[in-house]
């Protein structure tokens, strides 16, 4: 074991005094250094995501072998003309912006109270993130049992309160289900954001908040003039994150309605995965990834420009 | 390498079998991968080894309705080389292994859906559907324990659609893809949806049930009627059940049309890349020779697919296989078609549209055959 370290490290010197010539810059060594990622990227995401786009200009059905062929835009035309397209890119968006909408103002709040110095705070800050490490799955389950009128919670504590709603059957209705997915969503990913903003928070200087103070700024003010403007790196990130995981959701969906009732909670990414993996179609499939793709990217592009930090 | 469904008693089932059958067979050892209990699951994860060209599971379980996709796919080889003996098994369950005539899938074990009712409720079955609602509706006021009228599976999933077949056979309809939207089929699929809306002797929450919800419904002695497979039967008589003794099962009462029931059960297919071609088939014939298929029938429930094994030795230890020969005698394949899944697919979106109010029976029909033709005819 010793003597192998011990090579290594000769190579890795040998190496580094044919490199620190004259001649060698410092960027060919970067260079050197960052290969191997780049070698493994162009292998695991370069060629499938050629692949894919190739195979997006094809008829190319698994379960139909030997019949693929080049057809033009047609798989193209279908993710906007297909059979609850438009509506389940409807669906997406709406469900993207309210999802993302309660879970910042949720989460910013969060970050707030644990930012405060109190006895206690680190036992809400490991109970706060607890959502967060338990599989999405897992806790999408967990409330689609909860929701459950025979053996949730939900309807006891309406029915315990005499609010409305206790005899709801939750998964059978358009809204309902979809309470039911945006709580799921909310529970297990707020603590991600209340965490990146939690970060950010706590890179403010105080004395900004004293200076602020001093010149008799509320505490409304100063989250105004001086939190928020502070925040808008982390607020960024944390903003592109979620939005694009909330218009990529398929795992809550698939474990708690399975996109029904009927096509009431069909999400575009949910399509993406029926047509890859129930209909084998990768031609279809692949060219609904590629639109997805490419929309993501432009929502990124859209956040880092709205959000651009002021100098 | 064995994949197949199945837990509890049904997994114990297998596990005996194959025990007995490394016993008789000492060269082969058989490794059992268990699949998702859900059928679409299962399915996927069965395409997803196929589909990497992995030669194994030398053996897979495949639903009766999955064989021909299999087949044409080029995933599973023919079994006519190995001369099996066809006129044994249920035809049905042949026509569903058949594609382009050839016998890719060995039936295991045959199921169909009917309705179980309790004869100390309703000590006379059903003879027709208006006479299923009047009997589910009075039910409550026999028996306290009862608050369900009928239980049936109705959320987005296979399950949808052989329910709905089995319903359908009530009112002389069935899954004739170029008919999808016939009026029977539309009184069918009303009856479903009035059992909760307006008969209400179905609760709404039927839209999101699975068989096991049926099967919790009925075997806790909460409801009168349920949809469901042959496997409730030896749970609901087996010692201790508060239903033993009073379980009964017919098909879905069609008065003078032709009852249906929706095949199901599982066939047998072997890998087309399996390096253990007779190894396989070797395995494949144990699992259907008589006395296996009784072991099974009794310990899991599971109906011998093979007509031999209903005789006095299986009669002897399970009575209650005489009353369901009945239901297996009118068992109605869904459609052999290499494009099930997208057809499939397509049913349960619409029916449990439709059942969960969202559209009308008529027009969530009417929508699937529009779906349905152009997925045959090779388009979207």
């Amino acid at each position: 074991m010793a003597e192998v370290r011990g090579k290594a490290v000769e190579r890795g010197l040998h190496l580094r005094e044919r490199l620190s010539g004259p001649e060698a810059s410092a960027e060919r060594l970067g260079a050197l250094l960052i290969a191997p990622t780049v070698i493994l990227l162009v292998l695991i995401v370069g060629y499938p995501a050629f692949y894919n786009i190739y195979a997006s200009f094809q008829y190319f059905v698994l379960t139909d072998p030997g019949t693929e062929h080049f057809i033009g835009l047609q798989n193209y035309t279908r993710v906007f003309s297909g059979v609850d397209s438009l509506s389940a890119w409807g669906r997406t968006i709406l469900y993207t912006v309210i999802s993302v909408a309660i879970q910042f103002v949720i989460g910013l709040v969060f970050a707030l109270a644990m930012h405060q110095n109190y006895r206690g705070r680190g036992v809400v800050r490991a109970a706060v993130l607890v959502p967060w490490a338990v599989p999405t799955v897992v806790s999408a389950l967990l409330w689609k049992t909860n929701f459950d009128p025979r053996i949730g919670f939900v309807n006891y504590l309406l029915g315990v309160a005499h609010l409305p709603g206790a005899n709801t059957t939750w998964l059978n209705g358009v809204w309902t289900s979809w309470t039911v997915i945006l709580v799921a969503d909310a529970w297990k990913n707020t603590p991600f954001l209340a965490l990146i903003l939690l970060s950010g928070l706590q890179v403010i200087p105080d004395d900004l908040y004293e200076q602020a103070q001093i010149d008799g700024a509320g505490i409304l003010r100063r989250f105004w003039y001086v939190t928020l403007p502070l925040l808008k790196p982390s607020i960024q990130v944390a903003l592109i994150f979620r939005t694009l995981s909330a218009f990529l959701v398929f795992d809550v969906i698939y474990a708690i309605t399975g996109g029904g009732p009927g096509n009431a909670t069909n999400t575009v990414a949910f399509i993406n995965w029926r047509a890859f993996l129930v209909d084998t179609d990768f031609g279809y499939g692949g060219a609904v990834s590629v639109v997805l793709t490419i929309s993501a990217l432009l929502i990124a592009v859209a956040y880092l420009r709205i959000l651009r930090p002021s100098t | 390498m064995f994949a197949t469904q199945g837990l509890g008693s049904e997994g114990d089932a297998t596990n005996k079998a194959v025990a007995a059958f490394e016993k008789a067979n000492p060269d082969v050892k058989v490794n059992i991968l268990n699949l998702s209990p859900t059928s679409n699951t299962a399915y996927q994860q069965l395409t997803q080894r196929f589909i990497s060209g992995s030669s194994t599971p030398d053996v897979a379980t495949a639903d009766v309705i999955w064989p021909a996709t299999f087949a044409k796919s080029g995933w599973i080889q023919p079994l006519n080389r190995f001369n099996p003996n066809i006129s044994n098994f249920f035809p049905g369950q042949i026509q569903a292994g058949t594609y382009n005539n050839k016998l890719y899938g060995l039936p295991w074990f045959i199921n169909a859906e009917g309705i179980y009712y309790r004869t100390d409720l309703t000590p006379t079955a059903p003879k027709t559907p208006e006479e299923l609602t009047s009997m589910a509706k009075a039910a409550p006021g026999q028996n306290p324990a009862i608050k369900i009228g009928l239980a049936y599976e109705g959320a987005k999933y296979e399950g949808v659609v052989t329910s709905f077949l089995s319903f359908s056979g009530g009112f002389g309809g069935g899954l004739d893809l170029n008919h999808i939207n016939s009026a029977q089929n539309v009184q069918a699929l009303t009856y479903m949806r009035d059992a909760i809306y307006s008969n209400s002797i179905s609760p709404q929450s039927v839209t999101s049930w699975q068989e096991s919800d049926v099967q919790q419904a009925y075997l806790g002695g909460q409801a009168a009627f349920a949809m469901n497979w042959p496997y409730i039967y030896s749970l609901g008589e087996a010692a201790g059940s508060p239903l033993k003794g009073k379980v009964g099962w017919i098909p879905f009462p069609a008065g003078s049309n032709t009852p249906k029931a929706a095949l199901g059960g599982d066939s047998l297919v072997i890998n087309s890349k399996t390096t253990q071609a007779s190894a396989a088939w070797r395995f494949v014939q144990f699992l259907s020779t008589d006395s296996i298929q009784i072991d099974r029938a009794v310990s899991a429930g599971d109906p011998p697919a093979v007509k031999s094994a209903y005789n006095s030795a299986l009669f002897a230890q399970a009575p209650y296989y005489q009353q369901q020969k009945a239901v297996f005698d009118v068992a109605t394949p869904r459609p052999v078609t290499p494009l099930y899944p997208r057809v499939s697919d397509v049913l349960q979106t619409q029916l449990n549209a439709a059942l969960s109010n969202q559209v009308s029976p008529s027009s969530a029909l009417s929508s699937a055959q529009t779906q349905i033709k152009s997925i045959l005819s090779g388009g979207g």
